[in-house]
């Protein structure tokens, strides 16, 4: 099958990056379902695990040509985590092991918790990461389209990653022409947060005035008229890939409901 | 030619508006005419032309007489499906007449014929067809709301085409456009299937004698005059409502000035000019 990445529109506000690899040619449920694996495998791993899992996420990024992308953004967000997760838990959640290093007091227990919280972070973005930078939105919604998802859900999926940049593009212009208007912006905090109803209030009417005109056109082009649509460029499937769907799920689902099972 | 739309004794107010905007208007409209119906601005044209496409009565939005039927049907007995097929409504806004649900402008024309569960090979001989009419195929796989307002009220009326409508209903559809993607948007009309029924709502002139063969002024909520352009154009309210065409002005001009005679009709374009004036036009 050909690639479905081939003709994508290239959005800024998407992550998606096109490609040729085995996920980017996965069934989207499919590469769902290893979300979802992840994510529930992040929540009961020992701190090794969740760090050789998002190591293994990183290579798997690294091998399907999202790498620079996906390590970009899990720097930005993790570095930050990680500086406030050492400050907050080494050095001053007060704990029996407190021990001095230099001028400061830390806690090898505070740290290793940090350790714990950090990592299965970082898993969990890492494999939100490596979803989104290989699975086209478009194609997420032809593959729920198949399997009879109600497109109100499709909609509610794509509709934001659509209109965010529009959305970006109007603020911009109100902001423009109230600046015009004599509207400062660049005085003290206080100055800013006065102005920010003369900015809310043009851009919340007119979203609320497109949200009339989108309802006009969806029901004039027939949107939810019929129980089903038709899917043109169906994302490809196979019986092995059902079959991994099944596995993954039945995994996620074990490795969360074994361990409440475990307490009981 | 046998009614195709029908408007009965149509009275509509707004919520808390002191008059209605539309008074008691009735209006037919046969197969396959090409209407435009001028009024000026907050003459009602957009409420008339949500009420033409069935997109009122809404909710609390309902007449307070009269109805708006398409082959003997008032809207409220069609179901969406039924209704979004026979009619299609293109707006002024370009971007405000995008589904927000499509990566691809060839996504965005499929839309319509996708959720009226056609066949697919169906669904792509109709994207092709419209994309064709249009001239959009090289735009394809362009994200819709990287267009320009040109191009998106093009793909607007090609999302509208491929749902194979008997009326297309264009609510001022060169408004927000500048004059080169106006002159392209009216060739791109004008080319459109003879039996397509088109109804354009418009305040200005120019567009609406490219595209129409029957004209109609709406003032104070009322259909006042209908007829030919020439009919209608020269008639003193709808120079009073919408003032003249510029060949028309310019030749007022000459009229006064004891240059043309005063009780000849007032030519509306330039070719009606030269003719009237015997002026051959020079080619090449």
């Amino acid at each position: 099958m050909a690639s479905l990445t081939k003709k994508k529109s290239d959005k800024p506000s998407l992550l998606y990056t096109a490609g040729e690899s085995f996920l980017h040619r996965a069934n989207p449920l499919t590469s769902l379902c290893l979300l979802l694996w992840m994510l529930s495998a992040a929540i009961v791993l020992p701190t090794e695990g969740t760090a050789t899992l998002t190591l293994a996420a990183i290579a798997v990024a690294l091998v399907t040509g999202v790498g620079k992308k996906a390590l970009k953004r899990l720097l930005i967000t993790m570095v930050p985590i990680g500086i406030a997760l050492t400050v907050v838990h080494g050095l001053l959640i007060d704990r029996q092991d407190f021990a001095a290093l230099g001028p400061v007091q830390i806690s090898a227990s505070g740290l290793d918790y940090g350790l714990r919280v950090f990592m299965r972070v970082a898993c969990m973005l890492m494999a939100t990461l490596l979803f989104v930078t290989t699975t086209h939105p478009a194609d997420m919604l032809k593959a729920l389209d198949q399997r009879g998802v109600p497109a109100g859900i499709g909609y509610l999926i794509a509709s934001p990653l659509l209109l965010i940049e529009p959305f970006t593009e109007r603020a911009r212009g109100i902001r423009d022409a109230q600046r015009v208007r004599g509207l400062n912006l660049t005085g003290s905090w206080k100055a800013r947060a006065a102005a920010l109803p003369v900015l809310l209030v043009p851009l919340i009417t007119l979203a609320l005035s497109d949200l009339d005109h989108r309802a006009s056109v969806l029901s004039g082009r027939a949107f939810r008229a019929k129980p089903h649509r038709t899917v043109i460029n169906a994302p490809p499937d196979s019986t092995l890939q059902i079959w991994v769907r099944r596995l993954l799920l039945l995994l996620a689902v074990l490795q969360l409901g074994l361990p409440l099972l475990w307490r009981l | 030619m046998a009614p195709l739309i029908e408007v009965h004794d149509l009275r509509f107010r707004y919520p808390l508006a002191k008059a209605p905007i539309l008074d008691g208007l009735s209006l037919v409209i046969g197969e396959g005419e090409r209407v435009a119906i001028l009024a000026p601005n907050a003459a009602g044209k957009t409420t008339l032309a949500r009420w033409l496409a069935g997109h009122l009565p809404d909710g609390a939005l309902k007449a307070e007489s009269g109805f708006v039927a398409m082959e003997g049907r008032n809207w409220s007995e069609w179901d969406v499906a039924e209704r979004a097929a026979a009619i299609q409504f293109v707006g002024q806004v370009p971007s405000q007449q995008l589904s927000g649900c499509a990566f691809t402008v060839y996504e965005e024309i499929a839309f319509g014929p996708c959720n009226l569960a056609l066949p697919e090979a169906e669904v792509r001989r109709r994207v092709d067809e419209a994309m064709v009419v249009c001239n959009l195929a090289h735009l394809a796989n362009r994200d819709p709301f990287t267009l320009s307002g040109g191009e998106q009220q093009r793909l607007s009326i090609a999302a509208a085409l491929a749902m194979h409508p008997r009326v297309l209903v264009l609510d001022e559809p060169t408004s927000n456009l500048d004059p080169e993607s106006r002159d392209d948007l009216i060739a791109q009309i004008d080319k459109l299937p003879g039996g397509l029924t088109i109804i354009v709502l418009e305040v200005a002139l120019r567009p609406s004698l490219a595209l129409a063969n029957r004209f109609l002024l709406l003032d104070g909520g009322r259909i006042v005059a209908d007829g030919t352009a020439g009919e209608v154009l020269n008639d003193p309210r709808c120079i009073e409502a919408l003032g003249m065409t510029s060949i028309a002005a310019a030749m007022a001009g000459l009229r006064d000035a004891g240059a043309w005679p005063g009780d000849k009709a007032l030519p509306l374009t330039l070719a009606e000019a030269r003719a009237s004036l015997g002026v051959q036009h020079a080619r090449g």
